[in-house]
């Protein structure tokens, strides 16, 4: 594991405990609203991202078919559409870490409501604790195929940060 | 739970006939002071710090590009200068060309030695990842060999690489000075419209024009586009937040009162006790995430930050928009503007502090998985992008596949439970997309469609179950019935030059743009074929219109939820169609082609230059023109309602000084519900609003103000009291909106004025607050 490796995994419990110890700071203040805000936008997502990153890419992603006699998008070159095709992949990744936080954030929420049982503590408590954990966990890949050596490397998501 | 009324649009003014007195006497002015009053246009500092990010914001000039090498402009063709519309592809091939040519010429201690030049491009645009089987990555074109071969790049092409940012800093200049000298103490039937200062027309144009050149430039990179897009939203979304010192629009309010509610109970409560209310206790989702937030915060309430919610929501639904549409072209200049488009077309208002406004872009979300990850790659049409490993195309396991379906399902589930537990029409818009998607060839998978159905129906079917036993009827007559789910209603009828104007502009807005569509559509025959999923889309949400009228906003949602698929259409529709040559497109003269795509290193630089407006020809101004009267069309029908949907603070004091004296079961009767706090504290105090009632009562008011609404409140039992609210909220949605005017309010006010039965509370320049006398 790279130390950009180790930044990534780690990053989003450091911003869950960042936020927890933000709450500290008094009520209304902007570092502790940016502290709270950033991690329950990307947070706990950007950690789910990660551990499911290999195996989301077992499927192929649809992408723009070239039009060879309308469109004025570019050619068909190879190199292009893969850059293209890569910005996309992160774009995607992106939106899943904002979405499934404010997913999760949701749902926790709603389960801790309907327990007579919701506090901004708990909410965050728990969150910042399922982004560590998440981060201590292996990432899922995907089954390699029969045929494939013990030990080669599995198909990784090429250029990936998350 | 009732939906709510639909924003901006439902609203008409009555032409200025004797307004409302806003400087009526005093004697018993509410204190100015409320937490859910933000201080008044002190807002220099704030606004300040808001310029100064945006600034922030703002892309650098990138020069990198601009370092090209001899042998390279020695070799390669010359540029092609008949191509006026080269892409982001060819950008991209020099990038990699250039990439690997770097690399070549430096040995590995030399790069890693070696601090990297334009750090920040690298993260933005990290490096091309070759495509299987190929061999550099740079095709025919030969390495330098001679670092020194790297020219430096010169200033004017830096000053030429970042001319984008002029038309961007000066729209965003004229936006700060624009705020700075708008006064909306004093708003008209127009609402916004009559009170921005013209310094905000000139920015929002010299905006658009300046995304116009930029998007149309291959040369530019796609930041330039997203800054302008951003720009637009912080203008079209922000203006508000930052004009008016307390938060837009009676829903709004009521939503902020609805997580008071949970921050108050601490759990979910039934009809028993909430009534009418306990619908949001059955959805849940936002409000719960939202009485967490408060807390996290440590804020009074949601008043705090709602006002931002638009701006918020609205950059949200930029991350699965672009991913949809990524998913169909690559062509920059159709995604951005189709990105433009949507958000200038997307006023209806569904943005503010609601569920809605999270459920949307979370339907988006959905989607964009959908589309990409669950199409059928083989299926003409459709094609599985490089870049990503293991596909079922390339040999890889098929068990590894369906074990990453199932990753994605999973996901997606995630994502439509909380689109289910927040909001009810959203899961049944995504139900009606997923299936007609579900009946194309491309996207025949069910697992979407079927999860989302059985997610839907398990809410349903238990924590919602209450409040759909008791709508059933009323839902189940409405099916069918089209001309009743379309028709806007009593009290929503715009009324007056202002309203009707503003009303005419909305219609034309969204008219165009869907109109565009068609254009688009009827035109582009193979981005027809190749975009049809985006065509679904944009129709899929039609037939609601015969499952229900939804509070008379059925076509408004029906509108947003088309968008999307629209936008993109409407915006090829403005692009013009280039035909590539056949040379282009043949296999032996592919590579001819891409270097006539790729110009010489130093043609490059002089052709990065300052924009040259379009010809001379009728046709190759239109388009911009179009976008400018789109962009334009957005303010009076997002904002041009604003006299109805604002409360300035001493609205919201005499508002708040009731609920701070109300005994437990106390009853609040005003005309309508368009004031701030209607909601305060739902679940001790009740409220009766007569303009929702019969007409004929309606007309009993009307004739004996005070004797009917005092024996309507007579029932109220001590200590309950019951008190009558007037304020210049009610008035203006009452008048704008075709129900009484403001004269006929006017005697009502003074007929309760002038009754024993009545005694004054509080009165201020935005209303007067009455309690009924305990009878003897």
């Amino acid at each position: 594991m790279t130390p950009q490796d180790l930044m990534i995994r780690m990053l989003p419990p450091f911003g869950g405990w960042l936020a927890l110890a933000s709450l500290a700071l008094p009520g209304g203040s902007p570092l502790r609203g940016a502290a709270v805000a950033a991690f329950l936008a990307v947070g706990p997502g950007a950690a789910l991202v990660r551990i499911c990153g290999p195996a989301l890419g077992a499927r192929s992603a649809e992408g723009p078919v070239e039009d060879t006699s309308e469109d004025t998008s570019e050619g068909t070159d190879e190199a292009g559409d893969a850059a293209f095709a890569h910005h996309s992949d992160l774009l995607e990744r992106l939106m899943l870490a904002v979405l499934l936080s404010v997913s999760v954030a949701i749902l926790l929420a709603t389960v801790l409501i309907a327990a007579h049982a919701l506090s901004g503590d708990r909410v965050l408590l728990t969150l910042t604790l399922l982004t560590t954990l998440a981060a201590f966990c292996p990432a899922l890949r995907a089954r390699p195929a029969p045929g494939t050596a013990p030990g080669a490397a599995p198909p990784t998501w090429k250029g990936s940060t998350l | 739970m009732r939906p709510p009324a639909t924003p901006r649009e439902r609203s008409a003014p009555e032409p200025a006939s004797g307004k409302y007195d806003p400087d009526a006497p005093q004697a018993d002015e509410a204190p100015a002071h409320d937490s859910r009053t933000r201080e008044a246009p002190t807002a220099h500092t704030s606004r300040d710090v808001t310029t100064e990010r945006t600034s922030r914001d703002v892309p650098t000039a990138h020069t990198s590009r601009d370092v090209p090498t001899e042998r390279t402009s020695r070799d390669e063709p010359a540029a092609h200068t008949s191509q006026d519309e080269p892409t982001e592809r060819t950008l991209r091939e020099e990038s990699t060309t250039r990439t690997s040519q770097e690399s070549a010429a430096e040995s590995p201690e030399e790069v890693s030695a070696r601090p990297e030049p334009g750090g920040a491009e690298r993260v933005d645009r990290p490096a091309t990842p070759e495509p299987p089987g190929s061999g550099s990555g740079s095709g025919a074109e030969p390495p330098v060999s001679d670092p020194s071969d790297l020219a430096p790049a010169t200033r004017p092409a830096r000053a030429a690489a970042a001319w984008p940012a002029v038309p961007l800093l000066t729209a965003l200049a004229l936006w700060v000075y624009a705020v700075r000298h708008t006064d909306v103490s004093a708003l008209d039937d127009y609402g916004l419209v009559g009170a921005l200062h013209p310094a905000f027309w000139a920015g929002l144009a010299v905006l658009t024009a300046g995304f116009w050149f930029t998007v149309r430039d291959p040369r530019r990179r796609s930041r330039w586009p997203l800054a302008h897009v951003l720009g637009l939203l912080v203008m079209e979304r922000a203006t508000q937040a930052l004009l008016y010192p307390t938060p837009l629009y009676a829903w709004a309010w009521k939503h902020d009162a609805v997580v008071d509610h949970l921050l108050t109970s601490g759990g979910l409560q039934g009809a028993d006790r909430l009534g009418d209310m306990a619908v949001y206790d059955q959805w849940p989702g936002f409000f719960a995430a939202q009485a967490a937030l408060v807390r996290l915060l440590g804020v009074d309430n949601t008043a705090m930050y709602m006002a931002w919610w638009p701006l918020v929501s609205s950059v949200l639904l930029l991350l699965p928009l672009l991913l949809i549409y990524r998913t169909f072209t690559t062509d920059r200049r159709l995604i951005w503007t189709a990105v433009w488009l949507f958000c200038v077309a997307n006023w209806v208002g569904q943005d503010y502090f609601s569920p809605q406004s999270v459920a949307f872009a979370l339907h988006l979300g959905v989607l964009a998985i959908v589309l990409r990850r669950y199409g059928r790659t083989g299926v003409p049409g459709t094609a599985g992008t490089a870049g990503t490993s293991g596909t079922a195309g390339d040999g890889a396991d098929g068990r590894g596949v369906r074990q990453g379906q199932a990753v994605w399902t999973v996901l997606l589930s995630m994502l439509v439970v909380a689109v289910v537990v927040s909001h009810q029409l959203t899961p049944g818009m995504l139900v009606v997309t997923l299936l007609a998607l579900a009946l194309t060839r491309r996207h025949r998978d069910w697992i979407p469609l079927i999860t989302t159905v059985v997610i839907f129906l398990a809410w349903c079917l238990t924590a919602a179950l209450p409040f759909l036993s008791a709508a059933m009827p009323d839902m189940i007559r409405s099916v069918g019935d089209v001309g009743a789910n379309v028709e806007t209603g009593y009290g929503t009828t715009p009324t007056g030059t202002g309203a009707v104007a503003m009303s005419w502009a909305a219609r034309l807005l969204s008219g165009s743009v869907l109109l565009l569509a068609l254009a688009g559509v009827l035109r582009r025959r193979v981005l027809r074929h190749r975009a049809f999923p985006l065509l679904l889309l944009a129709a899929a949400p039609l037939p609601m219109f015969v499952a229900s009228s939804y509070g008379s906003e059925m076509i408004f949602r029906v509108l947003m939820f088309m968008l999307p698929g629209a936008a993109f259409f409407a915006a090829a529709a403005l692009l013009p169609t280039v035909r590539a040559s056949a040379a282009e497109v043949s296999g032996p003269a592919n590579a001819t082609a891409r270097a006539i795509k790729r110009p010489s290193a130093p043609a490059r630089r002089r052709r990065l230059s300052l924009p040259a407006p379009p010809p001379l020809r009728y046709g190759a101004w239109l388009a911009p023109l179009v976008l400018l009267a789109g962009t334009l069309a957005f303010v009076p029908s997002y904002s041009g309602k604003d006299r109805i949907n604002y409360f300035p603070p001493r609205e919201v004091a005499l508002v708040q000084r009731l609920f701070d004296q109300a005994p437990d079961d106390s009853l609040v009767v005003a005309a309508n519900r368009n004031y701030p706090l209607a909601y305060e504290q739902y679940w001790r105090v009740d409220h009766y609003w007569f303009l929702d009632d019969d007409r004929r009562h309606v007309d009993e008011i009307v004739r004996d103000p005070a004797g009917v609404l005092a024996r309507d409140m007579a029932a109220v039992d001590p200590p309950a009291r019951a008190y009558f609210l007037l304020t210049q909220g009610q008035v203006a949605n009452s008048e704008m909106n075709g129900q009484l005017n403001e004269a006929q309010l006017r005697r009502v006010r003074e007929s309760v004025a002038g009754s024993p039965r009545f005694e004054r509370v509080a009165e201020n320049g935005a209303g007067v607050l009455y309690v009924l006398k305990p009878a003897s």
